[in-house]
């Protein structure tokens, strides 16, 4: 027969389990909604189907994503590096969204850490509308890095934002792994 | 004794198993050392020349009178040695064309080098040759002998190479921001040249012109893919590599497209082509396709070499289809060590020419020789272009970089076989290539088999990328019995 003492004791622990593995979901799923829309940059699935080149890595901050690949082998002259708009029309994911994407205006020389290239805005039809794109292109001796974000770029503190966070340790590492044995 | 003590020596024992198998194989055996022989089955070297220790892209053999000559372009000098010194002249000269004798093939006679456009690998050079003669071009001096050429990235020369010793520029076409891999019909004149015009939207594109009186071009038009051209927005489709054309009598040229990704056959009527409307709209530059072959995301097309009406023995007696249209296609693999996917060799059959199909396909065995392991590049390159009888429609020669040169029996083209190879022995000329791993270069020196010709005496000529030079080989055994040669 159990006593009033031991039916408490016995209440009180299922409580705290019930608890703790009400908190310890709570915490899951809180985890899981920061970091699906929390402040920040998240990793994001890689949306593209495959081509000629190796997937890439999706970020999302917001209501801006950025896609970042490397093209191994790609650059037409591995001296140069990519310094005319036309290229960047050809080599950056922008037609992965949109084939038909108009540029907007003429692109700007860039730099992300220490490699350049060249930056261009885009106007790409996506089925929620006309949206602002930004693809960048960069070398690595012969090869390419692209990047494509797409959001409200037309701003500049927004293209800004993304090019911090693509000099950062998150983009970073992922990148010089991708480039290892080049 | 228990379970976990049996799989103790076990283990030992297949490890040491393991090891003795890695020994055993060819991958430290074959890294490539000067002073070791060439690598070869089926195939015998004739004679070499060095070329000056230049980085070689086109061999094009003339038969020129009663002499025997290769023209051959170059890339630009390497970071070591950018302009290597002519022994001929003295001086140091940039990378360009390389002018021998090749009459008797076991002593090639270097006769003249002319100077190329001046930088380093891809970005300088002369590296595409073709050659026609005077008497075979409509309009030419019947007298001359023509030599076409690239300037590295700024123009398209000819010279006249009728002494070849003492070569003399005829035309030179500029302004241009890129070249590569033309072609010229020498019955008719017309040349498709891979051209970067500064207004399109690609390096490469193609400028046709009427060269049948080399000295006064007349421009045709420009071609590409609708896309491409001038003022066009979206995407950009691949860029050209080179075009080969069956001239009047076969009325089709096969463009390819890409190098290592994208590639593509372009199929294309050559009458409607040359005379239809030349304004580069997207209808004009659709106007005159035939057919496409969208080739997998991670191949490209370097060469589309067409061999037309092939008989088939196993369809020989089928009521339909005995005879085949078939163009071969090679990629162009880039990245050394294997740091792509392979590059290789595609027979598409393209007799019903609006639907081509892919058959079959080839490519040397890696694991026979660890051909990632060895260093520079592998997988294909480029094949011979001549359509001499002597080979044409039964053999193929394929430029594999460090796996040499690979020779197919291709008179079954749905079943191609390996029948013979040759990888030259590297020498204190070869250069190095590199990659970079855990952040340190490192660099191993290999053969770079870059690109392969034949003439009609049915020589095979093969140049190095990593300036090892040229060897001119012949077929033996089996090999030349499948050629039909005695």
């Amino acid at each position: 027969m159990l006593t009033r003492r031991t039916l408490i004791h016995a209440l009180l622990a299922a409580t705290l389990v019930v608890g703790l593995a009400g908190f310890s979901t709570f915490a899951h799923w809180y985890k899981a909604w920061m970091d699906e829309y929390g402040p920040g940059w998240h990793a994001t699935a890689w949306p593209f189907l495959r081509d000629g080149f190796a997937p890439g890595r999706a970020w999302r901050n917001g209501d801006v994503t950025v896609y970042v690949r490397p093209k191994l082998g790609f650059c037409a002259n591995c001296d140069t590096g990519v310094v005319d708009d036309s290229e960047v029309d050809q080599v950056t994911d922008v037609d992965l969204l949109d084939d038909r994407f108009t540029p907007v205006g003429a692109g700007e020389r860039i730099r992300v850490t220490d490699l350049v290239g060249r930056a261009r805005l885009y106007n790409i039809a996506t089925p929620a509308g006309t949206r602002t794109a930004w693809a960048i292109a960069v070398n690595y001796k012969c090869d390419l890095i692209v990047a494509l974000a797409v959001g409200r770029l037309d701003d500049a503190t927004v293209r800004h934002e993304t090019r911090e966070f693509l000099e950062s340790n998150t983009v970073q590492v992922w990148l010089n792994q991708q480039l290892e044995g080049r | 004794m228990t379970q976990q003590e049996l799989a103790i020596p076990g283990f030992t024992l297949r490890g040491l198993a393991i090891l003795g198998l890695l020994a055993a194989t060819p991958a430290a055996a074959q890294q490539q050392k000067i002073g070791a022989p060439p690598e070869a089955a089926n195939m015998r070297l004739v004679g070499t020349n060095d070329l000056q220790a230049r980085s070689a892209y086109q061999p094009t053999i003339h038969h020129q009178g009663d002499r025997w000559i290769a023209y051959i372009g170059h890339h630009g000098g390497t970071d070591a040695v950018p302009d290597p010194v002519n022994p001929l002249t003295g001086k140091a000269e940039h990378n360009g064309t390389s002018i021998v004798d090749v009459t008797d093939p076991a002593h090639p006679k270097y006769l003249h080098h002319i100077p190329g456009q001046a930088g380093k690998y891809e970005g300088g050079g002369a590296q595409m040759v073709r050659v026609c003669d005077g008497k075979t071009l409509p309009n030419a001096d019947r007298n001359a002998v023509y030599m076409l050429r690239t300037f590295g990235s700024e123009a398209h020369e000819i010279w006249n190479t009728a002494d070849p010793a003492n070569p003399v520029l005829v035309t030179r076409l500029g302004g241009l921001k890129d070249t590569h891999k033309s072609w010229w019909e020498c019955d008719t004149g017309i040349a498709y040249l891979v051209s970067g015009a500064p207004d399109w939207r690609v390096r490469r594109m193609t400028q046709i012109y009427d060269l049948s009186d080399p000295a006064h071009p007349k421009k045709i038009r420009d071609f590409g893919l609708p896309g491409q051209e001038p003022g066009a927005t979206g995407t950009v489709p691949t860029e050209l590599h080179g075009p080969i054309s069956t001239g009047p009598a076969g009325n089709r040229v096969y463009f390819g497209y890409g190098t290592n990704k994208g590639g593509m056959l372009q199929i294309v009527d050559r009458e409607k082509l040359l005379k239809g409307p030349p304004a580069p709209t997207p209808e004009n530059l659709r106007a005159p396709e035939i057919a496409r072959l969208e080739m997998a995301g991670w191949n490209g097309a370097h060469t589309t070499f067409p061999m037309l009406q092939m008989p088939i023995a196993q369809f020989a007696h089928d009521k339909d289809g005995g005879k085949r249209d078939i163009v071969m296609i090679v990629d162009e693999a880039i990245l050394n060590e294997c740091g792509e996917a392979r590059q290789m060799v595609w027979f598409a059959d393209v007799s019903t020419e609006k639907r081509p199909m892919v058959v079959s396909s080839y490519t040397a065995d890696e694991t026979a020789g660890n051909f990632c392991q060895r260093g520079g590049r592998f997988g294909s390159h480029s094949s011979n272009e001549s359509m001499d009888p002597v080979f044409y429609r039964k053999m193929a020669f394929i430029a594999f970089f460090n796996a040499g040169v690979r020779a197919l029996d291709i008179r079954d083209p749905y079943h191609p076989k390996e029948v013979g190879h040759f990888i030259p022995a590297i020498t204190d000329k070869t250069d190095k290539r590199c990659v970079t791993v855990g952040g340190q270069e490192r660099c191993k020196v290999a053969i770079q088999t870059n690109n392969v010709e034949t003439d009609a005496r049915g020589y095979i000529y093969i140049v190095d990328r990593a300036n090892t030079g040229l060897h001119i080989l012949e077929l033996t055994g089996p090999a030349r019995q499948a050629a039909g040669l005695p």
